[in-house]
């Protein structure tokens, strides 16, 4: 560490005294005969603004004799020292080191921390001999570009600093790379590429050697001269490791240095390493096997992160909100592997540009297509088969990216012998888009679409569909370098439709549906290397239509039902800012203020106000008028976090955040329904809030290739909704009588040790973690166990999960799943009972017990075709077991009375080994 | 919706089973901790129109195989709002009932019970409903079998919630009618002195619940709602069946009640059913709040209808089973093995043959391990 400092301050001191770098030719004059040495520097310190540095006792003996008239010092000393055992050099802050032996540099080479080219603007006689040194880089071949000194900026400015920025894109396919990070090391200032792959950095003008590291792409380097502001667009090329060659090394390293806490990112290779029970690629599931996500089973793609309800959770696909993100009630996520590039997974300190849900904030985005040639990829599994094409627009401007997947289930069904399955239907297609454009340097042009829709029709007489339907739009817009916008228009639907027509008196049809618009502009400010500006806000308009039941046919009894649209807006504004204190400690203050307001027109109940809302309470009805507002709720979010470092490779990090949340799920059910509905938060329901701290302690191993992190937080939720017994949550028109507001708390520690590069990579993890509820409002018969807290359907405290890959060759590859966490909280029957001609059970408290231990572990092998790059397709096999040991690992546990017996009964899943093998290409 | 759903779940988890694992559900009963104290649960309804019969028993352990205990000697009374009292008498161990009562429909009415220990107990004061005539009870005929509808009406839209009850009958006629009998004592065979008896009545009360509301409904009509349902090779439809079915109107809260029953015994089962809760009913226990107590009291009258089925009434080509099937062929015994006859193995000799005497079980034979050989009443 000192070294570092010392290089850090050495250099800034090059910097500053570049102007007038010219020591060694200040003269000086003298006569010396048999001068002691130190006698004689005396002498030519007086004379100069030299300072000499040297160990008196290695030149005690050593006597100088010489004349010297207005000569330059250099040759001067050239002369005393010719033919004696001693070296001496001149550094930039005019002082001159003498040595024995061996010649000190006065700075140290910027190869001391990084095999590279060192600082060229250190001028000394032995830079050519470090240029050859650096080049045992990764790759061997080095681009042209490396060489090449870019100058920038107008000329005129030749003190004060100057922004560059611009974009980093991958070489073959010009698509950005994301997170990649972008520094020069004198003066230390560095950032990362944002989603777009933008970049801006400040620095005094001059030269620098920036360097260019990130995931999935060859370290490289820029050298550029600057004189004032500029644009730099920097290719890279995809990190592809040669044949038989293994090269570990450590990227710069985020987990330690960077800033952000409780953020998990995935890319599309850590995601393809996964097995899966279908053999596709699944996000959701990858996502599930991070410290402090769980799900109730393995059935559902519910996400429950660090104690949160699954409604919890912002789901952003390409800045479009998604309401439903699974297929066939859960079993696949609603996401095409093939098009994604990154999934961010903000557990805590969340940026204070996400805003709306408690929990977390889960970020998809995806590729934006190749913008130098045409392309494809697709895979064929047991179930669902996709296919992706992409290819430029305009060569180097504009790409596109196009992808779809689609289910033939059917087949399955038809295969049974029952009659009511071979009735019965089942399957889903998914579809996304994505056009970038860059039409000049300042504007950028990106739109998405998404569609996914699931058809079930069972037994011939009730037909399930739901779908989601998403597009944005986002502008990118650079004001200067250092301030960039992004306008996003997005509008989200999700719908769904339930046709029942067993009896044509009761024939009928349910159907809700959510539409969400949103615009929002959101701006990055880079004021100087300490500062990171971000503001904006946001407005959304929901529109809901909570149900309707609507008689199908023209024998249908049924009573139309229909339920009052619901309308509300909800808006915010935010600002942040991340200050770099000093190189070891940095802040970053963010504060999102959002505003909530339920419009009309809407018939709004209101409710006697000390007992509980029934339907008997009620004490008359409010009417609203179209645009009115009927209840307004408005609140700061807090947002903080500070990173001190300890040392280079050890950090300490520590947050606050504060969300609220204006939208509900209703759900009483253990997973997540695709009858499930979302209700916004009106007169009767209040928003719900979050508050989380956490601290976290970050180290890194064996040349930041191995991360280590301890975090650890605690959570308290308010007003969260949960229900009375036996709830109706479908078609009811006071809602608010059914729910109660429940408090909730969960803490917990999560530690993850995690390696990904190598031949042998992957994660351990292991979570303590508690979930707990507590519904303690309203009379007594309305309490949950007496108005105590207890376990949630999720609190699962301990957790390990690892995920382990193997790599023999560059064509095979193996990797390993293994999972264990304890046993989902159940409620068990304690008793039976006589009522009514049969036995009835009643139940313990809610969620007393537990469901036996989960336990799995899953491998895969994936085959690679040959390497040749020159190929028309490349494609691979991946053969997998999900479920190794066929551990029948309970979904549920549940009690039924029949003929008059009480059976309990344990539901699997998995409970078998299942093999899958899929087929992937790519052209 | 939900019930659906339920089967939406359950045939993708089929079809995964069908084609790669062999059945994902198991029985599974872990050790839970029974309740030790018994809770004492009340069983029936205030008939405003005859009798009331009230049942009290007690909660007890989930694997226990024996009859729910019985709550013997406890007072039981109706009380209206006035504080008239209607007491009911103990008839038979833990079944209470009241004289024949036509109660005041313009009053609330609850029921207190005090216990032999010295308990109190009363249900919420409920107003009586009074249930709508049954239109009819009909057995519909296709091609999978026989289902049973019930039909109901409210001109005055003032019902919405239905319950029904039923009991069914039918004939059972034993596989064999044995002509002789072994005495054991005397270790001979003579011509059977009691003959058994030749007919049986089955008798079977509904196990689930069955509710309807029409408050989704334009009008108050409850139509054809599926009861029962027989494959058409059931054996009680053999001869003659008959059921009696019974309605009550119910109020909002009894309805819930019913519905919550129903969800905690009968539909939990799947990843979409709701989590169970502690339903207990409208009874509380006056000495001890916090002493759980279970069942719902509710006020109404109650509506019956009984229908008779034949098989003539049943399409000729159905082939209903004798539910006797195991029972052939009979065996034959010879003379030397008189001891088959009594001991263990028991059985039954039905003629005498040369060779010895051909035989079956006693459950071939004795109609009354399936029924009563007693005619009902309501028998033609």
């Amino acid at each position: 560490m000192r070294f570092l400092y010392l290089l850090l301050f050495l250099l800034l001191l090059v910097f500053s005294f570049a102007a007038n770098a010219q020591q060694s030719q200040q003269t000086v004059s003298g006569n010396f005969n048999q001068t002691p040495f130190e006698q004689f520097v005396r002498q030519l310190e007086a004379q100069t603004k030299l300072r000499f540095y040297f160990d008196p006792k290695a030149v005690d003996s050593l006597m100088i004799t010489l004349q010297a008239q207005n000569q330059p010092v250099e040759d001067v000393l050239a002369l005393a020292l010719k033919n004696k055992p001693f070296r001496f050099v001149f550094d930039e802050e005019n002082r001159v080191f003498i040595t024995a032996g061996l010649l000190l540099e006065p700075t140290l080479p910027d190869y001391f921390f990084q095999p590279e080219t060192p600082q060229s603007a250190a001028a000394n006689t032995r830079a050519d001999d470090a240029e050859t040194a650096s080049s045992t880089g990764r790759s061997r071949y080095v681009s042209p570009a490396e060489f090449k000194v870019y100058e920038l900026g107008a000329a005129g400015t030749t003190t004060g600093k100057a922004t560059l920025a611009g974009h980093i894109r991958e070489a073959k396919s010009g698509e950005p790379v994301i997170g990649a990070t972008i520094y020069s090391e004198a003066p230390s200032v560095g950032t990362s590429t944002d989603q777009f792959g933008y970049y801006s950095l400040t620095l005094p003008v001059g030269r620098h050697d920036l360097k260019i590291r990130g995931i999935g792409i060859k370290n490289t380097k820029r050298q550029v001269v600057l004189r004032g502001d500029g644009k730099l667009e920097i290719e890279v090329e995809e990190d592809i490791t040669p044949l038989k060659e293994v090269v570990i090394e450590g990227e710069k390293d985020k987990n330690v240095s960077g800033m952000q806490m409780g953020l998990e990112k995935l890319d599309i290779k850590t995601m393809r390493q996964i097995p899966t029970a279908f053999g596709e690629t699944d996000l959701l599931r990858v996502v599930l096997t991070l410290p402090g996500v769980k799900s109730v089973g393995e059935g559902s793609t519910g996400l429950n992160v660090r104690g949160g309800a699954t409604d919890q959770n912002l789901i952003l696909f390409n800045g479009t909100t998604i309401y439903n993100p699974s297929h066939l009630f859960g079993f696949f996520s609603a996401f095409n592997p093939d098009i994604l590039q990154t999934v961010e997974l903000y557990k805590s300190a969340i940026p204070a540009k996400y805003g709306g849900r408690l929990s977390s904030v889960l970020e998809i985005k995806t590729r934006e297509g190749n913008k130098k040639k045409f392309a494809g990829a697709g895979g064929i599994g047991p179930l669902t088969s996709r296919l992706t094409l992409e290819g430029p627009i305009v060569k180097d401007k504009a790409a596109f990216i196009i992808s779809g997947r689609t289910s033939y289930s059917d087949w399955i069904l038809k295969k049974l012998s029952n009659s009511s399955f071979r009735q019965s239907s089942a399957s889903f297609y998914d579809l996304s888009g994505h056009v970038s454009s860059e039409i000049n340097e300042k504007n950028s042009l990106y739109a998405t679409g998404y569609l996914s829709t699931d058809r079930f029709r069972l037994a011939s007489d009730t037909t399930y569909q739901y779908l989601n339907q998403n597009a944005s739009l986002k502008w990118q817009y650079n004001f200067t370098n250092q301030l960039y916008g992004v306008f996003t228009g997005a509008y989200s639907h999700y719908a769904y439709d339930i046709v029942s027509e067993k009896n044509p008196v009761n024939s009928s049809r349910l159907q809700y549906g959510i539409k969400q618009s949103n615009l929002q502009a959101d701006f990055s400010y880079f004021p100087n290397s300490r500062h990171t500006i971000d503001f904006g806000f946001s407005s959304l308009l929901y529109n809901i239509s909570p149900g309707s039941l609507t008689p199908n046919g023209e024998k249908s009894l049924i009573r139309p039902d229909v339920l009052g649209q619901e309308k509300a807006l909800e808006s915010a504004v935010y600002a942040s800012d991340r200050i770099d204190l000093t190189p070891r400690l940095s802040v970053s203050v963010g504060l999102r203020y959002s505003l909530f307001n339920a419009l009309g027109p809407r018939d709004v109940y209101r409710y006697a106000s000390d007992v509980a809302k029934t339907e008997n309470s009620i004490l008359d009805t409010v009417r609203y008028a179209s645009g009115k507002v009927l209840a307004t709720y408005h609140g700061p979010e807090y947002r903080l976090s500070a990173r001190y470092s300890l040392t280079e490779n050890t950090s300490v990090k520590a947050s606050y955040n504060r969300t609220r949340q204006y939208i509900h799920q209703l759900t009483n059910t253990a997973s997540v329904s695709p009858a499930d509905t979302w209700k916004l938060s009106d007169a009767n329901i209040r928003p719900q809030v979050g508050d989380q701290v956490s601290v976290g302690y970050y180290r890194n191993f064996k040349s930041n290739t191995v991360e280590a992190s301890v975090e650890t937080y605690y959570k308290s939720l308010r007003d969260f909704v949960d229900y009375k017994s036996g709830a109706t949550l479908l078609l009811n028109h006071h809602i608010e009588t059914d729910i109660v507001n429940a408090l909730g708390k969960a803490y917990g520690v999560e530690l993850m040790v995690k390696k990904l590069t190598g031949k042998i990579n992957g994660w351990v993890s292991y979570t303590y973690s508690r979930s707990l509820v507590q519904v303690n409002a309203g009379t007594t018969a309305e309490m949950v166990n007496g108005g105590r807290f207890y376990p949630s359907n999720f609190d699962k405290p301990h957790d390990v999960t690892l995920i382990g890959n193997y790599r023999f060759s560059r064509r095979i590859s193996t990797s390993l799943n293994f999972t264990y966490s304890t046993g989902r909280p159940i409620t068990l029957p304690l008793a039976k009972y006589y009522v009514a001609n049969s036995l009835r059970v009643y139940y313990s408290d809610r969620n007393a017990y537990r469901v036996p231990d989960y336990y799995r572990a899953d491998v895969a092998i994936n085959l690679e075709g040959s390497h040749k790059i020159k190929k028309l397709a490349h494609s691979s096999w991946t053969l997998g077991v999900y479920n190794l040991t066929g551990r029948r690992n309970p979904y549920s546990i549940y009690f039924k009375s029949e003929n008059g017996l009480i059976k309990g009964y344990k539901l699997s899943i998995f409970g078998q080994p299942i093999p899958t093998i899929t087929y992937n290409f790519k052209f | 919706m939900r019930r659906s759903l339920v089967i939406a779940r359950s045939i993708f988890c089929w079809c995964i089973a069908t084609l790669l694992l062999p059945g994902c559900i198991d029985a599974y009963m872990p050790d839970v901790l029974s309740d030790p104290k018994g809770h004492l649960v009340v069983d029936g309804f205030i008939n405003s129109r005859g009798v009331t019969t009230i049942t009290l028993t007690r909660t007890y352990n989930i694997q226990a195989a024996a009859p729910p205990p019985a709550e013997t000697q406890a007072t039981v009374r109706i009380i209206d709002d006035t504080g008239r009292l209607y007491p009911l008498v103990e008839s038979s161990k833990g079944i209470y009932r009241s004289g024949l009562l036509t109660l005041n429909l313009a009053r609330s009415y609850r029921l207190r019970i005090t216990t032999a220990a010295g308990q109190e107990y009363e249900s919420a004061s409920v107003l009586a409903k009074t249930t709508p005539v049954i239109d009819n009870v009909r057995g519909h005929t296709n091609s999978d079998g026989l289902t049973i509808v019930v039909n109901a009406h409210d001109d005055s839209n003032g019902t919405r919630y239905y319950r029904w009850d039923y009991e069914e009958t039918w004939e059972i006629i034993p596989a064999f009618r044995p002509q002789v009998e072994y005495v054991k004592q005397e270790r001979r065979f003579q011509p059977i002195a009691v003959p058994y008896p030749i007919i049986c009545w089955g008798n079977q009360k509904a196990p689930d619940i069955h509710l309807s509301k029409t408050t989704t409904l334009a009008q108050d009509v409850v139509a054809d709602y599926v009861l029962r349902s027989y494959p058409t090779t059931s054996d009680r439809l053999r001869y003659k069946y008959s059921i009696l079915v019974k309605q009550y109107a119910l109020t909002k809260e009894e309805y819930d009640y019913w519905t919550e029953l129903r969800k905690n015994t009968e539909d939990i089962g799947t990843l979409f059913d709701p989590l169970p809760s502690q339903l207990t009913g409208n009874v509380r226990c006056l000495s001890d709040a916090s002493e759980l107590v279970f069942g719902y009291v509710g006020a109404h009258t109650e509506e019956a209808k009984r229908i008779f089925i034949s098989r003539a009434d049943l399409p000729n080509e159905w082939r209903t089973a004798t539910g006797y099937e195991a029972c052939f062929p009979p065996v034959l015994i010879g003379r030397d093995y008189a001891s088959f006859f009594s001991g263990f193995l028991s059985y039954v000799p039905i003629y005498e043959t040369p060779e010895g005497y051909i035989s079956s079980s006693k459950e071939c034979v004795d109609c009354r391990l399936r029924g009563s050989a007693v005619k009902p009443s309501f028998w033609p």
